[in-house]
């Protein structure tokens, strides 16, 4: 994480010097588990080292600013609420966090389809990987190894996978893009996923 | 394809995003009452979470974090107000306690409906939950008027099945572990308006509810023994995520 990111706040409870480093999944760990003793400085902590990670996968959904910072409000509001129920024997902290976010947009996103312009970013959406944009925080063999998974789909699949994934692409959407029936799109998500979690148990 | 690969698929979609709708509302609200579908689903969050390694952290204004500061220098401010976030904290305590209180008792196949507080400040002192059959549609839906403690219930999908009989249940703190009976529903559905007279308002609001299949004429042991109808509240009218 760059050191240059801002404190986000201005109040006596702004964050220290070490939640710049704080980018370790234990370190988040860490954070999460004092914010479940309801630790400020802890949860203004794990907003710095995280927040931008979540309104990256937020803003990529609903495309909105306005709109993800919405969501990252709620995600964090409960991240407050629920820290204490962070297991990290069942979850990655930073799979935790993102899930809270990513799910909330998902949510919105299905409760007002039209809150965003539909389509128009078909093709921008379908890029290839940028490997440069890595976040540090992810393993890089996770990475890797989902990625190596991902591109042994047919060509259509891995986009159907990563539009939906990361675009927030519904069923009907992709079909729509796809011009296939809905049902075919959904057989050729559940085959994709079903591949890469074989994929990735091998 | 076998049943349990069918649900690993629809858990599938449901992480990547794509699962319909009305289904992904089911299955959330299924998973805050079903700890092994909750592990379930987050073993799927942790096999395409990668994915996000690809996008680009994007820094956050100022102002979102110093928004979400006052939200929660205002919940310390009044711990008891029912404003969304407090009764939302509260939702989650009863349906851990439900989890708590089921693992003990394995045999009650009960499922609860926890009960959220709909904006009291503004709106009448009413409470909606759904009950769910599958993960597919509402079953029934239950409307409590705290003022007048008057009960309504109505069926959404749920029929009526040939030598059954639905029957409500409520639980609360100060009732026991146990949950009582509030009635089990006649041939049309229906239950007495009045049921919930003898308890009062405050016990309501903080009280789970849940529906069971029984014999006809209700359970025979007093307790909850048939097979459960999943429950879960939405909040009615605004557009906000509450999930939780």
């Amino acid at each position: 994480m760059p050191s240059d990111y801002p404190t986000p706040t201005a109040e006596s409870r702004s964050p220290d010097s070490s939640a710049a480093q704080a980018t370790t999944a234990d370190d988040v760990s860490a954070l999460i588990g004092r914010v479940a003793m309801q630790d400020r400085v802890a949860f203004a902590n794990l907003y710095t080292a995280t927040a931008p990670k979540l309104l990256g996968v937020v803003l990529r959904i609903l495309k909105e600013r306005s709109w993800a910072d919405d969501v990252i409000q709620e995600a964090y509001l409960k991240v407050w609420q629920r820290a204490g129920q962070f297991d990290s024997g069942k979850a990655s902290p930073i799979t935790w966090l993102v899930s809270i976010a990513r799910n909330k947009a998902i949510d919105e996103l299905r409760k007002h389809p039209a809150g965003r312009t539909s389509t128009d970013d078909a093709m921008d959406e379908r890029v290839a990987r940028q490997p440069t944009a890595q976040d540090q925080m992810e393993d890089q063999q996770e990475v890797s190894k989902l990625n190596r998974c991902i591109d042994e789909l047919a060509k259509e699949r891995q986009d159907i996978v990563r539009l939906a994934y990361l675009g927030g692409w519904s069923r009907e959407e992709l079909a729509s893009q796809y011009e296939q029936p809905v049902n075919t799109m959904k057989t050729w998500l559940r085959r994709a996923l079903q591949d890469i979690k074989g994929c990735l148990e091998s | 394809m076998s049943e349990h690969d069918n649900e690993d698929m629809q858990i599938a979609e449901f992480v990547l995003g794509t699962l319909p709708a009305n289904e992904r509302k089911a299955l959330n609200a299924r998973r805050q009452l079903d700890p092994a579908l909750d592990a379930r689903i987050q073993q799927w969050e942790e096999r395409l979470i990668a994915m996000t390694g690809e996008v680009a952290p994007v820094k956050p204004s100022p102002e979102l974090f110093a928004r979400i500061e006052s939200i929660l220098d205002q919940q310390a401010a009044q711990p008891i107000q029912s404003g969304s976030t407090t009764s939302v904290t509260r939702l989650r305590r009863q349906v851990n306690r439900w989890r708590w209180s089921t693992a003990l008792s394995s045999a009650a196949a009960l499922v609860l409906v926890a009960v959220l507080a709909l904006k009291p400040e503004s709106t009448p002192e009413s409470f909606v939950a759904v009950f769910q059959h599958d993960d597919q549609q509402p079953a029934f839906l239950l409307t409590v008027d705290l003022q007048n403690r008057q009960l309504n219930i109505r069926p959404v999908t749920a029929e009526q099945q040939p030598g059954k009989s639905y029957q409500l249940w409520i639980k609360a703190e100060e009732l026991g572990p146990n949950p009582r009976s509030v009635g089990v529903l006649g041939d049309q559905m229906q239950l007495d308006k009045g049921a919930l007279k003898q308890y009062d308002p405050a016990l309501l609001r903080e009280a789970t509810f849940g529906i069971s299949v029984e014999p006809p004429g209700g359970s025979p042991t007093g307790q909850p023994t048939g097979p459960a109808i999943h429950g879960y509240l939405y909040p009615a009218g605004d557009g906000e995520s509450r999930g939780i």
